[in-house]
């Protein structure tokens, strides 16, 4: 057990040390360990007072966005009769497969102020202007909105489905009006979950990363995790100050977390029962057709637009908004696939996604065991150390790996192995929540069950454990597999020019060679990760099949 | 299944019993045996520890201190060192959920002792269907075991945990999911199939008419501790303390001063605040300055003329009536306490009535002093 611990916490803690080790040195540059420790870099952030700025009105805005799209679809789909809900609803988790980068990607297509489609179209009829530009602080904040708008409709409608509809019914029984209802009951009910939400919301804003990147900087916008990436990949770069504001950024996050945290474990409120509840729904008569239209114009910006727009423009010499027959080619497709740089770093992703995801689920799935089912002593602080990497933005986390691994007396700087370390660390928090979640539907007596009937502790875990943990684990492998696949933030800062991976080669394309191309990469990546799952997903249901009929 | 008969049910013995979690005492000292082929009830409310007890007796607990023997041997004792793992003890077991693994059949469930005990081939099949016969539902062997109903679910929990034929079954409040109907079925059921195999069995519940109707002896606790042990009978009739005589069943608690006792008659008579007097039965329990004596609720009768010549006989007031179906319950004020009556019969009509209420001496009996 203590082996255990140490291992993850060496994982988790050892770049953070270096982080801050980094953060407060103050001595002479380019010498380590420290010579002298201080808080002056920290000091020195204030001379960057349009960054905090940017960050400040980038992130509030955004999560405005994100909690207004998630509130209103969460409420259309479990409150009214809505046509197709349950179509919708799947359809709503689909942003999130999407990816953030992706959307900045094709939104960059569409609402650049100068060759943006739809300035062009709106120029080609209303006049000289533009009437969007993507790459203001709204703009960013309305690409990061919609992505991170699926993830607070799955929060809150979480929320609303848990609450016991009796409690609505009595406000109707004893005379309240629909609105009367809403506003007095079920508003004040849902309230606290919101905010759970947009704590939790704000927290993945302050460290989200691609948006900005692809949107921000080439107009020279800056905010915390784009300009660390900056000073830390600038000539010279500026280790001291990045550090700063990486143990800044964090030590919000973690602030922002732990309050979330205590937030939804107090459990003043009664709404959260952990039962599934059939919430009533309201008769919206004509007016759901336009609920439809909303959330499914939601589902458009999204998902739908974004990959058409980039499928658009990858099949075109020059993307432009009015197609012409003369302008179609398949080129950049052929392009992707024959530059050996961009074969390689697909062929790097996936290998190192297959990896990263066996080796997590093993290592998720004994850390979840252990946290959940065990009563060894310090299974708090395993738990604890093992959701730590979510209160870190990836790329604040991969600066303290690079610095940490840096000095590590193996040569694995720059190597594959840096990133699969990495990979590992900062999707445990991914891999112990999936498999949690399925190792607490599983009731206990089903093992304690197989242990009366004297089956030993391997013939438990053969014939009943595994089987039943089968789904869960495939969905922890998956889930890692998929994320791994798109990391942006921790690989762009480890990988070496020998362990390319995909995603930051399709943001290296985007700022180095055309957008066309840089479009066909990205719906290549898009497309491997799809085919994936669903390879994945008839294997399953396959295994599931052969479960049900063996004798 | 035959060999159970010949060879006699193991009995299982606990002795001083201590299980603690971190600073809270979930079950202290408690000692009771279950004869071979006996069936004994643990009572209670919940929280009570008796479900901890009998995980400790499965092994699923680690307990603080104590120990616990089966059929002579021990499985337990913490000052020899003794833990047995559960899988080495040989028993069978109903969980409170069933435990009906989803991704088997209904035939799978029920050969899994029988297969960890290596059994296999047309033996194994025989004994699989044998054991779904005894709950009727040898037709469902092939069916997936997540497309059944709770009742269904439950009668496959108890084939699948007599299925390898073992001689000690523990039951962990099996029939509170289901519905009152079948409840009271199956409460016959397993009584019958208890005979029928011949096994020791543990039985844990918090409901009374089970623990009445199931069992030859019944242990009641609370709050961790034994209150009292017994028959059902003795435990409904003599109830022990006043918590037993409320918990079991209901009944009229009157307290007041010793004013008569007779040792040799085992007989005792103590005077209310109110003047009344009330004659009852000792049971050898002893007698102090103070006393309170529990009458249930079917042994009190009312009449509305005097019953010539007997002792605890006094005037009352009806109060109210209320009809529950089988029984008419009946509140009275006796001087200035609320008794209950419950009786079968026509219908007492008259509220503020008076009337007079009797109850034999031999049926009110005294309680221990409690603590």
């Amino acid at each position: 057990m203590a082996t255990v611990v140490a291992m993850v916490a060496v994982l988790v803690l050892y770049p953070m040390y270096y982080l801050f080790q980094a953060a407060l040195d103050v001595g002479l540059p380019d010498t380590r360990p420290p010579t002298a420790y201080g808080v002056a870099n920290f000091a020195k952030l204030l001379d960057y007072p349009t960054v905090l700025w940017n960050t400040l009105v980038v992130t509030c805005a955004a999560t405005l966005l994100a909690l207004l799209f998630g509130f209103i679809s969460a409420w259309i789909l479990t409150r009214t009769n809505v046509p197709f809900r349950r179509t919708l609803d799947q359809l709503m988790t689909v942003p999130y497969y999407v990816t953030p980068l992706l959307g900045a990607l094709a939104w960059s297509l569409l609402g650049a102020p100068e060759s943006g489609f739809i300035n062009q179209v709106w120029r080609k009829f209303f006049g000289t202007e533009a009437l969007i530009d993507i790459t203001s602080p709204m703009g960013i904040a309305w690409v990061m909105a919609l992505f991170e708008g699926s993830v607070a409709y799955v929060m809150i409608s979480a929320v609303m489905q848990s609450m016991d509809p009796a409690l609505e019914e009595a406000s109707a029984v004893m005379g309240g009006s629909r609105w009367r209802t809403m506003w007095r009951i079920t508003l004040p009910l849902v309230a606290p979950g919101v905010l759970g939400a947009a704590i939790f919301v704000f927290a993945e804003m302050l460290g989200s990363f691609s948006v900005a990147l692809v949107l921000g900087t080439p107009a020279r916008f800056y905010v915390i995790t784009t300009a660390i990436y900056h000073f830390v990949s600038q000539y010279p770069p500026r280790i001291a100050l990045a550090a700063a504001m990486g143990a800044s950024l964090f030590a919000v996050m973690f602030a922002m977390l732990w309050l979330y945290r205590w937030l939804t474990s107090r459990n003043s409120f009664v709404t959260v029962s952990g039962k599934a509840f059939r919430p009533r729904v309201m008769d919206m008569g004509p007016l759901r057709w336009v609920l439809f239209a909303v959330v499914a114009l939601y589902v458009l910006a999204s998902a739908a637009l974004p990959v058409a727009t980039l499928l658009f423009a990858a099949l075109q010499k020059l993307a432009v908004a009015f197609p012409a027959a003369s302008n179609f080619t398949l080129d950049h497709f052929r392009q992707a696939f024959s530059i050996n740089a961009v074969r390689t770093a697909m062929l790097n992703s996936i290998m190192l996604a297959m990896v990263t995801a066996t080796i997590g689920v093993i290592m998720t799935g004994l850390l979840s065991w252990i946290i959940l089912r065990s009563r060894l002593p310090g299974r708090g602080v395993l738990e604890y150390l093992a959701m730590f990497p979510q209160a870190v933005p990836r790329i604040v986390f991969a600066f303290g790996m690079m610095w940490a691994w840096l000095v590590f007396p193996l040569p694995v700087y720059g190597t594959f192995w840096v990133l699969l370390i990495a990979y590992l660390t900062v999707f445990m928090p991914l891999g112990v929540r999936t498999i949690s979640g399925v190792v607490l539907q599983l009731d206990k007596s089903l093992d304690e069950c197989g242990q009366v009937c004297g089956a030993s502790w391997w013939y438990r875990m053969r014939t009943i454990t595994a089987p039943l943990l089968r789904p869960g684990l495939l969905a922890a492998w998956l889930l890692i597999f998929v994320a791994s696949v798109r990391e942006l933030g921790a690989s762009i800062l480890l990988m070496g020019p020998d362990s390319k991976v995909m995603t930051p080669a399709i943001v290296e394309a985007w700022f180095s060679s055309s957008s066309e191309l840089t479009a066909a990469m990205a719906l290549i990546q898009t497309v491997v990760i799809t085919a994936t799952m669903v390879v994945f997903g008839l294997f399953t249901r396959r295994l599931a099949q052969r479960a049900v009929s063996a004798p | 299944m035959t060999t159970t008969m010949s060879n006699p049910a193991p009995a299982i013995e606990v002795e001083n019993l201590c299980i603690r979690y971190g600073g809270v005492t979930a079950v202290e000292n408690v000692s009771f045996i279950a004869a071979g082929g006996e069936q004994l009830t643990l009572l209670g409310p919940s929280g009570c520890g008796k479900t901890s007890t009998l995980r400790a007796v499965a092994g699923l607990e680690t307990p603080t201190s104590g120990a616990i023997r089966i059929g002579g041997q021990t499985v337990y004792d913490n000052r020899a060192g003794v833990n047995v793992r559960t899988e080495q003890r040989g028993m069978s077991m109903v969980f409170q959920s069933y435990a009906i693994w989803p991704h088997m059949t209904v035939f799978e469930n029920v050969a899994y002792g029988l297969r960890v005990r290596k059994h296999g081939g047309a033996a194994l099949a025989d004994k699989v269907r044998h054991a779904l016969d005894l709950v009727k539902m040898g037709q469902y062997a092939g069916r997936n075991a997540s497309a059944l109903s709770g009742g269904q679910q439950q009668r496959v929990a108890l084939a699948r945990a007599v299925a390898f034929s073992p001689s000690v079954i523990l039951f962990d409040e099996p029939l509170s999911n289901l519905d009152a109907k079948l409840r009271s079925e199956m409460r016959i059921e397993l009584r019958e199939l208890q005979r029928r195999l011949g096994v020791t069995s543990l039985y844990v519940t918090h409901d009374l008419e089970e623990a009445l109707a199931m069992s030859d002896r019944v242990v009641v606790m609370r709050a961790g501790a034994v209150e009292q042990s017994g028959t059902p009978a003795d435990i409904y009739d003599l109830p022990r303390t006043a918590f037993v005589a409320d918990f079991v069943g209901s009944a009229n608690l009157v307290s007041g001063d010793v004013v008569a006792s007779d040792a040799d008659r085992g007989t005792v008579a103590i005077r209310t605040k109110d003047g009344l007097v009330v004659h009852g039965v000792t049971h050898g329990r002893r007698v102090e300055q103070a006393g309170t004596i529990s009458i249930r609720t079917v042994h009190l009768s009312l009449a509305a003329e005097r019953p010539a010549g007997e002792v605890n006989v006094w005037p009352v007031q009806i109060m109210r009536s209320v009809f529950l179906g089988d029984v008419m319950q009946v509140h009275v004020l006796w001087g200035a306490q609320e008794l209950v009556i419950r009786r079968i019969g026509a219908p007492l009509n008259i509220g503020g009535e008076a009337a007079f209420l009797h109850a034999p001496p031999e049926r009110c009996a005294l309680l221990e002093a409690s603590g």
